[in-house]
């Protein structure tokens, strides 16, 4: 049975076995994911997934959306107050020009914002104009945020971390009679958000305040023709589909795009190593003697190589990216399993008549060796192939742990790497491992699923040998 | 022929040794970074020596220079650093194949030596652990559920453990690991997040090698858990091919035990092939180590490497990869001594 397999039988077996049509399943689910990423996507993902400002207006690592209706508790998504959303109330008086910009919020949520942002568009000619940012509590307690002149006619407020903005966050909370217990810093995002009592500065502790909050923006400027805008960000602490990175990076669109490199990646290395060693395999039976001999003795070398340390010294001392890699990979793999595997096959196929026949009329050796033993190799190729990828797409993560991977492409490993490296473990931040490693384990189990069904008819003793 | 097939093989792992060392040099100084090393190394020798020297302060700087380069040359010649490309890699493979590796440029032996050799040894005996007894581990596990399975193949285990052995072999052990420290030490506190001992380690030789065990355990466990399903698949395949042989029916018919038949009879023949597919999974899972130990930040050679990645300490990784080469070759030869134990033919010269 086993040499008398063709290709086409190939996609028989792997739809008639259950694991073989498991795999094949989900392998076309990941496919179409990577169509989806290429279609929907189209934008320069590598150029823009480097670039920080353009995902500025993410929350930081935030979880996935469907993670409130899990857990059963409403978490904050991201508020944006757009200058558009502020109305504007202007008036002068005595040569002084008052802009007033006042926006209201609704806040139901049942946790606090992961950070305040805000920044203030000044336009104008005369001096420095002056600024308060107050937020109003639905309790009626106004919190004062930032009062001070303006430097610039673009003015970012970083709210949770500026220093001197937490300092006037504080004084004017005391002011309210609500002190800080200790010196300790104070988190803007949860005192102005918390219900008022002696927890409210303590993170942890606090309870969220919810209801209607106005964002109030005062500003007063010396010539009459000036004016201001202004734009008020709350991040929350949930985004999209697959939550967010350090860098606010969306990890959906991080993830959807590795499909696609990852299944190149993995194909590209399984397919190459599985063609080149079947070849030698095939030449090495089908030359014999010295040939098969010293080809032997290359692959059992071969095989005891120190396959990794090789790969992690070229790759650190001579800096390569994805594409080199797997040039690398292809040339630190010429010999291997899969060239035992096709000799032995190879034994088998040029004991049988057609080729004695073939030798006979006077065929060259290379041409019984290309047209007649070469295609009966395909399906043992194409089931190596299979089994292969797996072991490839984990090996492009295992470089990117170690810090050697391709600095610029959102590959899966890519991203893991990147989860593990800021800690993603120690603080708990699961989707930023879990969901990359769940696509990562069901394309490896489908692969796997489908090389099992192939291997069982291919192979049904060879892998014994 | 016991000592004869032995010699043999020893004589081809040696040879396969050299090569693997010599790809290392030839890698590494491609580029020209071991010359590199080495001139900045001998450079700095010559110069502390000489600033140690009586009346060195007195001297002027011109003839400082003139000194130092004086001493560079007669040392960089001694050496043999002036010589063609091939001649140097060869006095750079005797070197390494004598484990002369040289200083490190950052990475710090514990006793504070620079030596890239000390530093290796240092850390050698904590991957051996880890390592020996995972691998231990998993084959013990993995046989007797191997055996399990081959007892009624096809039935409910059977079919659980051969899936689970698909979808685990497709998975390296690395992996599980950041799953397992996200699960049983984030989610559950039961193990520590990494590391080899707890800081500061305890005083007592006994909670002291209780603490490398608490420590140990993720880490063991995740190779074993990664590995034995594979182990257990190929065990069953074994087997049950051994279980339909004629002199296995025989031995059924007189009426031997099921556990004599199995013992005797399936899997004394089938250990060498067993053995042989170790050889594979060994080679592979002591590269795997490298990736395993940084990922539960576990101080053997894998972290090593890691930290000499980070630090772009040159010396550190081509003496790690030499060591490498050593330690895959050893374990072959271990391997092929106890494989020449366990098959009779070896021992009459019978061709295997």
């Amino acid at each position: 049975m086993s040499t008398s397999i063709g290709l086409k039988d190939l996609g028989k077996i792997i739809i008639s076995s259950k694991s073989g049509l498991i795999g094949l399943l989900i392998l076309l689910t990941v496919l179409g994911i990577s169509i989806f990423a290429l279609i929907y996507f189209p934008f320069n993902v590598v150029a823009k997934w480097n670039e920080p400002t353009f995902w500025q207006d993410n929350p930081r690592v935030a979880a996935p959306q469907w993670f409130s209706q899990l857990i059963g508790r409403n978490l904050p998504q991201t508020i944006y107050i757009t200058p558009q959303d502020f109305s504007k109330y202007e008036y002068g008086v005595t040569g002084l020009k008052y802009v007033i910009l006042e926006s209201r919020i609704k806040y139901d949520y049942d946790d606090f914002p992961s950070e305040l942002f805000a920044v203030i568009y000044a336009n104008f000619s005369g001096n420095n104009p002056m600024a308060t940012v107050k937020i109003i509590r639905p309790d009626g307690l106004e919190v004062v945020v930032f009062h001070n002149v303006l430097k610039s006619d673009m003015n970012f407020l970083f709210i949770s971390s500026d220093i001197s903005i937490k300092e006037t966050v504080k004084n004017s909370l005391a002011g309210l009679g609500l002190v800080a217990n200790g010196t300790g810093t104070i988190y803007p995002e949860i005192c102005i958000f918390a219900v008022n009592n002696e927890n409210m500065f303590t993170y942890g502790q606090a309870n969220v305040l919810k209801g209607t909050y106005k964002v109030r923006i005062e500003l007063i400027f010396s010539n009459i023709n000036d004016t201001a805008d202004a734009k008020f960000t709350i991040y929350g602490k949930v985004y999209g589909m697959a939550g967010t990175d350090n860098l606010r990076r969306d990890l959906f669109i991080g993830i959807v795009w590795g499909a696609p490199v990852a299944l190149a990646f993995g194909l590209s290395a399984a397919v190459a190593t599985s063609i080149i060693q079947s070849l030698i395999g095939a030449l090495s039976a089908w030359y014999g003697g010295l040939v098969d001999e010293i080809i032997q003795r290359i692959t059992e070398v071969y095989m005891i190589l120190p396959f990794l340390p090789f790969l992690i010294m070229i790759s650190l001392f001579y800096k390569v990216n994805l594409w080199l890699l797997v040039v690398l990979i292809i040339v630190l793999s010429i010999f291997g399993g899969i060239t035992k595997t096709a000799r032995s096959v190879t034994f088998q196929i040029i004991s049988e008549q057609y080729i004695e026949s073939a030798i006979s009329y006077g065929a060259s050796k290379l041409r019984i060796l290309f047209l007649y033993i070469m295609p009966r190799l395909l399906p043992y190729m194409v089931a190596n192939i299979v089994l292969n990828v797996p072991a490839f797409v984990f090996l492009e993560a295992a470089l990117s742990i170690l810090g050697l991977g391709d600095p610029m492409m959102p590959t899966w490993g890519k991203i893991i790497s990147d989860a593990y490296s800021n800690g993603a473990i120690i603080h708990g931040y699961w989707w930023w491992i879990l969901i990359p490693a769940f696509l990562i384990i069901v394309t490896a189990s489908a692969f796997a699923l489908i090389g099992y069904a192939l291997d069982k008819f291919v192979n049904p003793r060879l892998r014994e040998r | 022929m016991l000592t004869k097939y032995l010699l043999k093989r020893a004589i081809f792992l040696f040879l396969t040794l050299v090569l693997s060392v010599y790809i290392t040099v030839l890698i590494a100084n491609a580029g020209g970074k071991i010359d590199e090393i080495l001139r900045a190394q001998i450079k700095y020798d010559i110069t502390r020596n000489l600033a140690r020297s009586p009346g060195w302060a007195q001297l002027p700087e011109e003839e400082k220079t003139k000194l130092i380069n004086e001493r560079f040359e007669s040392a960089i010649h001694a050496k043999g650093l002036d010589k063609p490309f091939l001649e140097r890699t060869l006095i750079y493979l005797i070197d390494a194949l004598t484990l002369n590796l040289g200083r490190s440029l950052f990475i710090t032996s514990a006793s504070g030596s620079k030596q890239v050799s000390v530093i290796i040894l240092e850390r050698l005996p904590r991957t051996v652990i880890l390592f020996t007894t995972g691998t231990i581990a998993y084959s013990i596990v993995g046989l007797l559920i191997g055996l399990r399975m081959a007892r009624k193949p096809g039935g409910i285990f059977d079919r659980i453990m051969t899936f689970f052995a698909i979808i685990t072999q497709a998975i390296p052990p690395w992996f599980f690991g950041i799953l397992f420290i996200l699960l049983f030490a984030y989610e559950l506190r039961l193990v520590p997040f990494g590391g080899f001992l707890s800081v500061p380690p305890p005083r007592d030789p006994l909670n002291y090698a209780l603490d490398i065990l608490y420590h140990m355990a993720l880490p063991l466990f995740t190779w074993i858990f990664s590995i034995f399903g594979s182990w257990a698949y190929v065990t069953r395949n074994l087997t049950m091919q051994y279980s339909e042989e004629d002199f296995v029916v025989a031995a059924r018919a007189k009426g031997l035990s099921e556990s004599l038949v199995m013992r005797r009879y399936i899997l004394r023949p089938s250990l060498p092939p067993i053995i042989t597919s170790i050889s594979l999974s060994l080679i592979a899972s002591w590269q795997g180590a490298i990736i395993t130990e940084t990922v539960f930040t576990w101080p053997g050679l894998g972290m090593l490497f890691y930290q000499a990645i980070n630090t772009l300490d040159a010396p550190v990784i081509i003496g790690l990869t030499v060591v490498y080469a050593y330690l895959l070759v050893i374990t072959i030869f271990i391997l092929d001594l106890t494989y020449s134990l366990m098959d009779p033919r070896i021992k009459t010269g019978a061709r295997r």
